[in-house]
């Protein structure tokens, strides 16, 4: 069996140990066991690069046949490559980290184990999602993230409200997984195989802008939208929240919600193919990132503003796809996905040392009490804001140098939202660590800094958000981008069927430009942000004091009511309406009828079966007679014919 | 053509063992040598060739047909416990004619010749006939050999007649000289009544063994009648060497004249369906409800024969397999529960005996729950899997028709096979909890798990071939 195969069997394994046997083997193992599965991941993971690096050709595994039907072939299978090893760096470097943390955060839960077991579950579908060699493949992993996410979004399920958003979120992801299937369907009739290598290869064959390519990609991208929380199926992931912070950051955060955009990555050539589709999912971006800015800087729930922006950043992520910048989405999802579980794990440890507490009104002046948070907590914070040199400044500019060459206006809009963002990410800072503290009494005394299982995983990502841009410098430094080259194969696709693929069109002088004005719009929020907040001198009023269109976009501008009263309302009168009268006279009424017809049919044919052999022997001939009849009438009757000499 | 010898040889052994004082070594010994016939089996895969002067063929696909025959004997072995708990029973004979009877039943899947099928039927047969009434002190058991014997004979009969006409009509028993003279007779279109007298009746003949419908009738009796684990065994293993001797018939003889018996088996095909399915719908006893869930499989696998496609004997293993795991399962399931609840002194076997199984034992439950699923042809289960390949067969001969009956009854099906599970887990319990060997439960555990690894992973069988 080779190492890749391994990959995702260890946390399969460490699933089925946790997941079975959850009530009888001791907290002090489920984590080790827990931990030890993503880590040994994570050395497959190296072991694959290795052998990746030595021919630079795709790995492709054969795990079984899976299924044949009519001519088309589904198989079992993973493929590595430059995209999926980066993926699984992400999954299993971040997962590990994560993993680790978890034994800290979660380690007086009494579902300890069983939180243990779904997260390698998450682990081992996140990972089919992104080795797989197909879109059923794949699928199957998005399918399973999805329930992964559902299980642990609603993990404290004695709590109805969390039971609800992870119902939200499962059924906003079902709306996208439709769309995500429909394109599997289309490609199957199109293409005839769900396997990349020949999907790729045919398209290649096609023109750009084919409209079969419009439908196959638009249908693709409405997965996505589900999965990555864009406009208009993002509501679930603020309430994703629900979950525990380890879960928030591993799923909600670093690895499942950016899956959409591993997987139009994934699907470059296609997308190539169809402009159109990708102005779609360019303006999409830009308005997903510019609405959740918005509605992150009114927030007060230290989570709901990091999910906020994490949607907002999502945003980001397709605009850079939508503007053909695969490589700089991508970019974005790497350093996003360390700065962001960063900005989770400790916005947790936060949290754990609040004693539950989520409010930022109710915080303050922890800087001094909780240090390591706090510092790692502030680099997170500079990276997202994308000041220079750390890791979000050269993601988010080479995204923003792209939109700036493809359209203006698009590009002024990602600005703004790009100020936002380091406005309220530097507002949830000012006010959490500076000040006084604003709490209870009791929550003051219990202050105190998080264990060493959940500091480290944190000081190991700060470092990460630290130095993670290097490996994509701009142009005008003259240091080589890493990233770019390490990925150029996977584009071999895009370059064949779109020859202005992949050149470099941004001026240097404009390019510095850039630079500059993204770093001063990010240093004015940040000041900003500074005089509002800074030392916690204006404190966010309670809710019932909001008003005004404040209050509005407090309240996420009514988004949720609205669904709630074209979507859900109609539906369930609808609902209603069958439960209540189409069902018991309509359906029921025949499905009665047509059980009661079988049975007194069957009463009739049981009599048939008397016992008596005779009367059997009697039914056997005259069968055989009958038999006989239909198989040799019309020779007997020409025979006798013959026989009596008629012609 | 290993396995013939094998067991012939030890089937003799067995009876010897017979003398010794304890019982005990029987079961191992048995089941040690149907292993030994099912490596003994696979020993000439992809070793084609023909042996006894071109009596009997060995190919890749007779061996898997064979070797679904063994695994599917070996499970049956396994669970009937050696028949230690009744001191009346006759354990070395039981196995040596279980032994003799899958000799018949391997010839049924290689002959060559139309003379070894009639002695691989008649071997199959006349083993069966005996054990049907080994319990001698059950009327019931004795009534149902009697009947088996008498119906039995007649298809015999009528089967023989058939061979002797078609030796009239091809001056041979070789069926790859009768696929000569087929051949011949379609091209110069001249047509002879003798064979197609004699192919109607050796087909009638065979559909007769495995109870294909008008010709069913001994079917719910006979299975009833007897001892539940011989009816295990004709369930299983004498409806597949039926069907690898149907379809090895009619696809290397009669193929050319495919015009002229599709008709006929397309009837019996449909008569199959629904008499099964719509009177499988009242029975009380699980056991009779089997015996017609039995015709009606007859019925689905007669759609491969119909198609007669390039993928149709991939389908009659696969259906073979998928329907003697789950069929031994459920067996397995109501011998454990029956005798927990004795009726006039007999083990009782309605559907009403599962009620709360769920709770006197949750691993027979769902032991039973999947092996009804894969009856029922529910998705995940090996049984889903082989409807579909055995439809696309019939679909490949643009069948429509036929195809919306066999649905229709498919939906009938799941009708009478939920009944049992909702009886498992829905009817509250009467009973106290019931205790299974390890053994049991292990073999149990092989042919459920079977079903579901199938039911995931169909290409697993299907790429060997």
């Amino acid at each position: 069996m080779s190492i890749i195969t391994l990959i995702p069997l260890f946390p399969l394994i460490g699933f089925l140990i946790n997941g079975l046997g959850f009530r009888k083997i001791p907290t002090s193992l489920a984590g080790p066991i827990g931990v030890g599965a993503s880590l040994l991941s994570f050395i497959g993971t190296v072991i694959a690069y290795t052998q990746l690096t030595e021919t630079n050709q795709p790995i492709l595994i054969n795990v079984f046949d899976w299924i044949t039907v009519g001519s088309l072939q589904i198989n079992f299978s993973f493929q590595i490559d430059q995209l999926s090893i980066i993926m699984l760096f992400v999954i299993t470097g971040v997962g590990t980290l994560i993993h680790m943390y978890s034994m800290g955060y979660m380690h007086d839960d009494e579902g300890y184990g069983k939180f243990m077991a779904f997260l390698n579950l998450f682990l081992f579908s996140m990972l089919l999602l992104v080795m797989g060699s197909n879109y059923i493949v794949m699928f199957i992993g998005w399918e399973g993230v999805g329930l992964c996410s559902y299980l642990l979004i609603g993990f404290w399920n004695k709590n109805t409200e969390y039971g609800n958003a992870a119902r939200k979120a499962f059924i906003m992801n079902r709306i996208g997984d439709l769309g995500f299937l429909i394109g599997i369907f289309l490609i199957i009739l199109n293409f005839g195989s769900v396997e990349y290598t020949e999907v790729f290869e045919k398209a290649k064959g096609l023109t750009v802008g084919d409209s079969t390519i419009i439908a196959i990609t638009g249908f693709l991208f409405i997965g996505a939208m589900g999965k990555s929380a864009q406009i208009p199926l993002y509501t679930w992931l603020p309430d994703a929240m629900a979950g525990p912070t380890p879960v928030s950051a591993l799923i909600h955060a670093a690895t499942m919600v950016t899956s959409g955009i591993y997987m139009i990555i994934r699907s470059n050539i296609l997308y190539t193919l169809a402009p159109e589709t990708l102005e779609f999912v360019a303006w999409i971006g830009v308005a997903t990132a510019v609405f959740a800015a918005t509605i992150g800087i009114f927030q007060n729930d230290i989570k709901k503003v990091l999910a906020y922006s994490t949607v907002s950043q999502l945003g980001y992520m397709f605009m850079g796809l939508g503007v053909s910048a695969y490589t700089s989405g991508f970019f974005h999802v790497i350093t996003h996905a360390f700065f962001k579980a960063l900005l989770f794990l400790a916005a947790g440890s936060v949290i754990h040392a609040m004693s539950g507490e989520q409010d930022i009104r109710r915080m303050g002046g922890l800087w001094s009490k909780i240090k390591i948070t706090a510092i790692t907590f502030l680099i997170g914070t500079i990276a997202i804001s994308g000041v220079f040199p750390l890791a979000g400044f050269f993601s988010k500019d080479e995204i923003l140098a792209h939109v700036y060459e493809h359209n203006k206006l698009m590009w002024v809009l990602a600005l703004i939202g790009s100020m936002m963002t380091a406005f309220y990410m530097f507002r949830l800072f000012f006010l959490t660590f500076t000040g006084s503290f604003r709490g209870t009494h009791e929550q003051e005394h219990h202050l105190h800094e998080s264990p060493a299982s959940m500091t480290i995983p944190l000081m190991v990502l700060a470092v990460f958000s630290f130095v993670g841009g290097f490996i994509g410098m701009p142009e005008v430094f003259h240091a080589p981008h890493l990233l770019a080259d390490f990925l150029n194969p996977i584009y071999e696709g895009s370059k064949a069927v779109n020859p202005e693929f992949g050149a470099h069109p941004v001026e240097h002088s404009t390019e510095w430009m850039l630079m500059g004005i993204s770093l001063g719009a990010a240093l004015i929020a940040i000041f900003i942000a500074y005089t509002r907040f800074g030392g916690s001198k204006n404190v966010p009023v309670e809710d019932s004091e909001i008003t005004g269109v404040q209050k509005v976009i407090y309240n996420k501008y009514y988004i949720d009511e609205v669904y709630w009263a074209i979507f859900v309302n109609p539906v369930k009168s609808l609902s209603n309406f069958f439960v209540n009268v189409f069902e018991p006279k309509g359906f029921d009424a025949i499905v009665r009828g047509v059980g009661n017809m079988v049975n007194s049919f069957s009463n009739l044919t049981r009599r048939l079966q008397a016992g008596g052999t005779g009367f059997y022997l009697f039914a056997m001939v005259i069968g055989i007679t009958i038999i006989l009849g239909i198989n040799l009438g019309y020779q007997v009757l020409e025979t006798i014919k013959a026989f009596v000499g008629i012609k | 053509m290993y396995p013939i010898l094998v067991l012939s040889i030890t089937g003799i052994i067995t009876l010897f063992l017979g003398f010794l004082k304890s019982k005990k070594v029987l079961l191992p010994a048995t089941l040690f040598f149907v292993t030994l016939a099912f490596f003994a089996n696979l020993y000439d895969w992809n070793k084609p060739g023909l042996y006894f002067n071109n009596m009997l063929q060995v190919n890749n696909f007779t061996i898997l047909l064979s070797a679904v025959i063994l695994l599917s004997a070996f499970l049956i072995i396994a669970l009937t416990k050696g028949f230690i708990d009744d001191e009346h029973a006759q354990p070395a004979e039981y196995f040596a004619i279980l032994q003799f009877s899958l000799v018949g039943a391997i010839m049924m899947t290689g002959f060559q010749n139309l003379i070894m099928l009639f002695i691989g039927v008649e071997i199959l047969s006349v083993s069966m006939y005996v054990l049907t009434g080994s319990d001698k002190r059950n009327l019931r058991g004795n009534e149902a050999a009697l009947k088996y014997f008498l119906m039995g004979s007649f298809a015999t009969g009528i089967m023989l007649f058939g061979i002797a006409m078609l030796y009239g009509a091809n001056y041979s028993f070789n069926i790859d000289a009768a696929r000569t003279v087929v051949t011949q007779m379609v091209s110069t279109q001249h047509s002879s009544v003798y064979l197609y007298v004699g192919v109607t009746f050796l087909l009638i003949g065979l559909l007769f063994k495995v109870s294909a419908a008008p010709f069913h009738f001994w079917t719910p009796d006979v299975y009833e009648g007897a001892p539940t684990i011989f009816t295990t065994f004709m369930s299983t293993i004498v409806k597949t060497a039926g069907f690898a001797a149907i379809y090895r018939i009619l696809e290397v003889s009669f193929s050319p004249i495919y015009s002229f018996w599709w008709v006929m088996v397309i009837i019996m095909t449909v008569l199959s369906l629904i008499i099964s399915n719509v009177t499988a719908v009242s029975q009380g006893s699980f056991k009779r409800m089997l015996a017609f869930s039995s015709v009606s499989h007859a019925g689905y696998m007669l759609m491969a024969v119909v198609g007669l496609s390039n993928k149709s004997d991939d389908s009659i293993v696969f259906y073979s397999l998928a329907y003697s795991l789950a069929t031994i399962s459920a067996f397995g399931v109501l011998m454990a529960v029956s005798k927990e609840k004795l009726v006039d002194g007999r083990p009782d076997e309605s559907i009403a005996v599962l009620n709360g199984l769920s709770k006197r034992n949750p691993f027979l439950a769902f032991i039973l729950a999947i092996s009804m699923l894969s009856l029922a042809g529910i998705p995940l289960t090996a049984g889903f899997w082989g409807k579909f390949y055995v439809f696309s067969d019939a679909a490949f001969r643009g069948h429509i028709w036929l195809l919306v009956v066999a649905i229709l009854m498919s939906a009938v099906g799941i009708y009478y096979y939920f009944k049992p599970i909702i009886a498992a887990y829905m009817r509250e319990s009467e009973g106290e909890a019931i205790s299974l060997t390890p053994f049991y439960k292990i073999i149990l555990g092989i042919t459920t798990f079977g079903s579901i690894l199938l039911g995931l992973f169909p290409d697993l069988l299907r790429s060997l071939m």
